[in-house]
């Protein structure tokens, strides 16, 4: 089940601070005159493993990303550089690159496609924090094209149309770490299992709307909390129901969280919202939480009124407040003073069978 | 009672809840508390410091919001502070490659640094260091280099004197140093100050990696031993020369 990326390093994943480096450590790609270093290997793709003190039962456990260890702030969605250039301005740790914001493929509706690489690569020119950009659900050439052109991280997503409606991604043949969307404990695992290297909620992107993140996120917390009390024998009929790798659910069971970073995402307008997922992702154990922002329908409204406005302008305030919130997320006080005087959040959608564009999470399987 | 000493880590973004977790499992004669920083109220009651890797510019522009980015400003001036990866970029005296119209930082050490030397996420390598003057250098330290910045000068002639002598701790093969940083044809030695990823200076300790995502402690200890608890800038070891590069 491993690729070659993957299978090379055993070590890299599992050695721990204590490693034997008698071995050189492998690489997936070999630089000339570089033979003492690893490029993209397992461990620095995943990793944690060093921190968790697990004994492996199979690598895929260990796909815990150091990178978004490094993260824990907020992504904010933007489809060109400008928005990408107040992304950064308003404190954003990393940008999501998308065709169109979800709230706009929402409203015009059409085949929602991986994002023309010229812009991608215009926003990775733009700014210094790292770039993620989207690709639909089972398109592996867009993920081929992604990786190629140098981005920093993949969200293979329910928010632009699927290509395929059988299968995902194999991530492991990427060296580029993916995140995938997940709505219960079940596909959550069964994303792991394909080598996505962390997880968000789904949400219902583009809503304004934070109920579906919560269900997402109480439906996770609450079916590991569940596995967690379960004998083994219970396991294996478990792993059976939520249609998820054995191994791995022993795995979520015994670290009683999720055997990778968890962030949330979709509907996110306000700080508080903001704060309400972090705590929720804490209280289930998560080590951390992200949270993407749907502020840049705002941002984009603004973008375009002229140039100037950007600072002024109450969307890179929000966004700036939702930074905030995101590091202040337990203490009330701060979060009542940052989420004074925003001004109106995004227009909110109420998500039921009327909702135009559809329920985006229920696409993935 | 045993005297605490109280180590922040300041959290306002980025891999903080590891430097706390690497922190509680040292043993020292010393008790460790750990606070994570926040607020100036939070900073006011550390005796040192850590600022993690994250994004420079996300901790900045959350430091300045929070009202800590002169405390801190101040801290770094008389009390020991460690930063890994972007915690290293804010302890610079300058850096090349901020976001468009500038970042801040907080300065302390007089290096001047290249930020996400190496490029993009999957240019992120990891590596076994060979490490000197921390207590164990027996074994290799595993590095991770996760968009790393790059040490591009230890300090400037006319700093000389203001800044206490630095001591390096860990260097990579030149081999390993990002192509684009390296002009056609040159050959970079093995003391091009672009080698090295871990230095102490004074009180100060600048590593380019992240000692806080594996279990080995050595560096968490070493910051404990050489920086903080060791009192006052001058008791520098004596390491050997080929490690040691001393300014002023």
């Amino acid at each position: 089940m491993m690729t070659s990326t993957v299978s090379e390093t055993p070590q890299g994943a599992v050695a721990g601070g204590n490693a034997t480096p008698s071995v050189a450590p492998s690489r997936s790609t070999q630089r000339d005159g570089t033979p003492n270093s690893s490029l993209g290997t397992f461990g620095v793709k995943s990793g944690l493993a060093q921190m968790l003190k697990v004994i492996p039962l199979c690598l895929v456990v260990h796909l815990i990303l150091l990178f978004f260890r490094q993260l824990g702030g907020v992504i904010m969605d933007v489809v060109n550089s400008e928005q990408a250039r107040i992304a950064e301005e308003a404190g954003a740790c990393a940008v999501m690159a998308l065709e169109r914001v979800p709230a706009d493929i929402r409203a015009e509706g059409g085949v929602a496609r991986m994002s023309d690489p010229k812009m991608i690569k215009e926003i990775v020119d733009a700014v210094t924090v790292p770039v993620m950009a989207k690709c639909r659900i089972g398109h592996f050439v867009e993920a081929q094209i992604l990786q190629a052109i140098g981005v920093d991280y993949i969200d293979e997503s329910e928010v632009l149309t699927p290509a395929d409606e059988e299968h995902h991604i194999n991530k492991h043949n990427f060296k580029v770490p993916f995140v995938c969307g997940a709505r219960n404990l079940g596909e959550a695992l069964r994303r792991i299992s394909e080598g996505a290297a962390f997880i968000r909620t789904k949400g219902e992107a583009g809503t304004g709307n934070v109920v579906e993140a919560v269900r997402h996120e109480r439906a996770v917390n609450g079916e590991i909390r569940k596995a967690s009390a379960m004998s083994e024998e219970e396991l294996y009929a478990y792993a059976k129901e939520i249609q998820a790798p054995f191994h791995l659910l022993k795995e979520t069971a015994r670290l009683k969280r999720l055997p990778v970073v968890n962030f949330a995402a979709g509907g996110i307008a306000t700080p508080a919202d903001a704060a309400l997922m972090m705590q929720l992702g804490c209280d289930g154990g998560s080590c951390l939480v992200l949270a993407t922002v749907d502020t840049s329908y705002e941002l984009f409204a603004v973008v375009f009124v002229g140039s100037g406005i950007f600072k002024s302008g109450n969307a890179a305030k929000r966004a700036r407040a939702i930074v905030q919130a995101v590091t202040h997320y337990n203490n009330p006080k701060i979060l009542a003073e940052i989420s004074e005087d925003l001004g109106d959040a995004m227009v909110g959608l109420t998500i039921d069978d009327k909702l135009t564009g559809g329920r985006l999470a229920s696409r993935g399987w | 009672m045993i005297d605490s000493i109280f180590i922040g880590v300041l959290a306002l973004q980025g891999a903080f809840a590891e430097h706390s977790a690497s922190l509680q499992r040292l043993e020292l004669d010393r008790n460790i508390d750990v606070i994570l920083v926040r607020t100036p109220g939070d900073l006011s009651e550390c005796d040192a410091l850590i600022i993690p890797g994250g994004e420079s510019t996300t901790i900045a522009l959350l430091a300045r919001l929070a009202g800590l980015l002169d405390p801190l400003k101040e801290f770094v001036k008389s009390k020991p502070v460690w930063g890994t990866c972007a915690g290293a970029i804010l302890l610079s005296e300058s850096i090349v490659g901020a976001k468009k119209g500038g970042q801040e930082l907080l300065g302390g050490t007089s290096v001047k640094i290249a930020r996400n030397g190496w490029g993009s996420q999957v240019e992120s390598f990891e590596v076994p260091l060979s490490l000197s003057d921390v207590g164990d250098t027996s074994r290799p330290f595993r590095g991770f280099f996760i968009r790393a910045p790059v040490v591009l000068d230890l300090s400037s002639p006319s700093q000389s004197g203001q800044y206490p002598p630095i001591t390096i701790v860990a260097r990579i093969p030149p081999s390993l140093l990002p192509p684009s940083l390296i002009e056609s044809n040159n050959v970079v030695s093995e003391d091009d100050p672009r080698t090295i990823v871990a230095l102490r200076q004074g009180r100060h300790l600048l590593t380019t990696f992240h000692p806080e995502l594996t279990e080995d402690n050595r560096f968490h200890e070493y910051f404990m031993r050489n920086c903080v608890l060791a009192g006052g800038m001058g008791k520098d070891h004596k390491p050997s020369t080929a490690t040691t590069a001393t300014f002023g």
